[in-house]
């Protein structure tokens, strides 16, 4: 059962490395169905074109390939300065001197053949979560910004300063006064913010000087 | 004791010295008697024969002479006197006999007093030790007669004188010649009774020889008996030892002997036992080869399956996922379930090769040659195709071999075997060749391998039982030594090995291992 938001695969790409076609086959069809594309190769020399040629966000390799090593290939990508994509190891060995190895190079993580599938992509997901959410986070930037251009910017910096003074328990202690001493804006556009805010229940003036940030009722808009 | 101590010393003396003794103590015996005898035949006959001559000659002597007195001298003075001759001639005659005489008398001294004509010493000594009838040579009355002869000779000279004195009266001449015939006839009874003196003396000596010839002879014969005696003794004595010596070597052989036998037929039993013991650790090498070789094949099989495991789980997860995202459609259920067959068979092949592998053949079976030998590479195949190993097979279909199948194929895997692992550390091209030949009803088959052959100082080791290059775990040092038991004891055939340059499709390679299996077409045992 999927515990984790899986659907954020979609916006990714992987390049997958093992030279066994079979499973390299199989695996690359189950994949495909979660992941956004999936370059399935079985040779360091392809799987270098790939990552020349395309944008690729996790890379999944296997340990043992025929005449090649995969902690060599990854230990040639790390020093190379441009790329720097995180990777997981999928092999059938449990050497102690491999592991130690990928550890030095801070793999994500090392998975045992037989490959499980739900582990796969639990591992998967959670490499490439933060860039999801930094990626999220971006848009939540460039949205605000692109408000802040379009409407009035002032009032959009007191959202601003009130979001960045809350405390753990989403409330803000201050005064019309105090946010006007930091953002230049009239007192009757701060009273009309703050009244629409309350209004939205966004808001909410608890006590004197004490406003509270209600989180849900910004998701049940 | 002392006897004893001496016998014991005889005894202990070595059995060559004895007989070196004994020849030494007979030859000299023998050699003693023939010296004794010879020199004492010798000096009696020289003493006889001296003796003789020196009696005879000197009794000669004296006769001349009495003659010459007589016959020259008296009878001349007589017919001198008769008027027969006259007084000149007679003169001449008397002095022709006087010096006669004079010559015969010195002759006759220097005869008697000769160291010549003295006795041997030997003799002399013999006589003086045995004392013999002590008659000694009564020189005091030879020397008187000589005294007297010689007073005689005297007087006779001065009457020869007289009478021949041309100043004699013819009165005195008669009286002379009277005196002259008394003197002469005296004379010749003094020479009579010399010469009489000699015969005794004579006579006297050769009884001395013989006494001396008889003691000498009583001496030898003594000696003959003792001599003979004593050899007698001793090579009796000397024999007995040789019996004694015999028969204690003899008792010492016998009992060598009987202990050798014992020791003989321990050994044998030993022997019989080491030869079990010896069977017993061949079938217990021969089981831990196989069980050795067991292991292998499951880490093959192993090897062989984690693959399509792998796949299968993916594909049967696969299946789960695409169901839980509303993907499945038949059309995928079909082609995963074809996939997995196709893995599931391969993994039962692989399972019905090496149980094949490892059935017991009691029994041999014709097969051709190249079957058994793809069979093994079937079962290396996973290793061959991750080591990119190129391997070739030149033999004709036509060869056929009746023989057993398994252990003929055990063979073959363990050499290509050996070959996959060489070939595993070398860059570059990689092959491993099988051809085989049909000669004079001997099939000869090569496998090659470029994996840089085999170490010169390794080469003739390399069929020994527990001998390997790998590190500990990885080899047994056992797959080449059964193999070669396969092929010389139940095969009738041949496994060599060496290092040799190959070319292949105009590519020299310098370094490759060749073994070379030569099995006889049909056994002799066979009964078609």
């Amino acid at each position: 059962m999927i515990n984790r938001n899986i659907h954020i695969l979609h916006n990714f790409n992987i390049l997958y490395l093992e030279d066994d076609v079979e499973l390299l086959k199989q695996t690359k069809d189950v994949l495909d169905d979660f992941m956004q594309e999936v370059f399935a190769v079985s040779s360091i020399k392809e799987a270098m074109k790939v990552l020349e040629n395309e944008h690729i966000d996790v890379i999944l390799s296997d340990i043992l390939l025929k005449d090649e090593n995969g902690i060599d290939f990854l230990k040639s990508l790390k020093e190379s300065t441009y790329i720097d994509i995180p990777t997981v190891f999928i092999t059938a060995h449990t050497e102690t001197s491999y592991l130690l190895e990928a550890i030095k190079l801070k793999v994500e993580n090392y998975i045992v053949k037989p490959i499980n599938l739900k582990e796969l992509l639990n591992t998967i997901h959670d490499i490439v979560l933060p860039i999801n959410q930094h990626k999220e986070a971006q848009k939540s930037n460039n949205l605000i910004k692109i408000i802040s251009e379009v409407t009035d910017g002032k009032q959009v910096e007191v959202i601003k300063y009130i979001m960045l003074h809350l405390d753990e328990s989403n409330e803000i202690h201050t005064s019309y006064s105090e946010i006007m001493s930091h953002i230049d804006i009239s007192k009757p556009t701060l009273v009309k913010l703050f009244k629409k805010l309350s209004e939205k229940n966004i808001l909410i003036n608890t006590s004197h000087k004490v406003y509270k940030f209600h989180q849900d009722s910004l998701d049940n808009l | 004791m002392k006897i004893k101590k001496i016998l014991q010393a005889l005894d202990a003396i070595s059995f060559g010295y004895k007989s070196a003794f004994l020849l030494f103590i007979i030859m000299g015996g023998m050699i003693s008697i023939i010296f004794l005898s010879q020199v004492s035949i010798y000096t009696i006959k020289n003493d006889y024969d001296l003796l003789f001559e020196k009696r005879t000659k000197s009794i000669i002597r004296l006769e001349n002479i009495k003659d010459t007195y007589i016959v020259n001298i008296n009878e001349t003075l007589n017919d001198m006197q008769k008027n027969i001759i006259n007084l000149q001639q007679s003169a001449e005659v008397i002095t022709l006999a006087r010096q006669l005489i004079e010559k015969n008398w010195s002759n006759y001294n220097k005869i008697i007093s000769s160291e010549e004509y003295q006795i041997s010493w030997l003799n002399a000594m013999i006589k003086k030790i045995f004392i013999m009838n002590g008659e000694k040579p009564n020189i005091i009355l030879q020397q008187s007669i000589i005294k007297n002869i010689e007073k005689k000779q005297k007087r006779i000279t001065r009457l020869l004188n007289e009478i021949f004195n041309p100043y004699t009266q013819v009165k005195d001449l008669s009286f002379y010649m009277e005196e002259m015939n008394y003197e002469i006839n005296s004379l010749s009874i003094y020479i009579t009774s010399l010469t009489n003196y000699d015969l005794n003396m004579a006579i006297q000596e050769k009884r001395d020889t013989n006494k001396i010839f008889d003691l000498l002879s009583l001496i030898l014969n003594i000696s003959i008996v003792l001599v003979f005696l004593f050899s007698a003794l001793l090579s009796a004595f000397i024999i007995s030892n040789f019996k004694k010596l015999h028969f204690t070597l003899q008792g010492d052989v016998l009992e060598k002997t009987e202990a050798l036998q014992k020791l003989n037929d321990t050994l044998e039993i030993k022997i019989k036992k080491e030869v079990e013991n010896s069977r017993k650790k061949d079938t217990l090498m021969f089981q831990q080869a196989r069980l050795a070789s067991m292991g292998e094949m499951i880490a093959n099989i192993a090897h062989q399956w984690r693959q399509p495991l792998g796949s299968m789980m993916m594909i049967i997860q696969g299946v789960q996922s695409k169901m839980e995202l509303g993907k499945l459609t038949p059309e995928i259920i079909n082609s995963k379930v074809i996939d997995a067959l196709l893995l599931a068979e391969n993994m039962s092949d692989t399972l019905e090769n090496f149980q094949n592998f490892f059935k017991p053949t009691k029994e041999k079976e014709s097969f051709s040659l190249k079957s058994v030998i793809k069979h093994s590479l079937t079962l290396s195949k996973y290793i061959l195709e991750q080591r990119k190993i190129k391997v070739s097979i030149k033999i004709s279909d036509t060869i056929k071999l009746h023989t057993y199948y398994n252990e003929l194929s055990h063979v073959f895997l363990n050499i290509i075997a050996n070959a996959e692992d060489a070939l595993g550390s070398i860059e570059g091209e990689k092959f491993i060749e099988i051809i085989a030949k049909e000669v004079n009803q001997k099939i000869f088959i090569y496998i090659i391998d470029n994996g840089g052959g085999i170490k010169k100082d390794i080469l003739p080791h390399i069929f020994e039982p527990y001998f390997t290059t790998k590190y500990k775990s990885n080899g047994t040092g056992l797959g080449l030594y059964m193999s070669q038991q396969i092929i010389e004891k139940h095969m009738q055939g041949i496994i060599r090995c060496k290092n040799v340059c190959y070319t292949i499709n105009n590519n020299k390679f310098e370094h490759c291992a060749l073994f070379t299996i030569i099995l006889p077409m049909k056994e002799s045992t066979d009964d078609k």
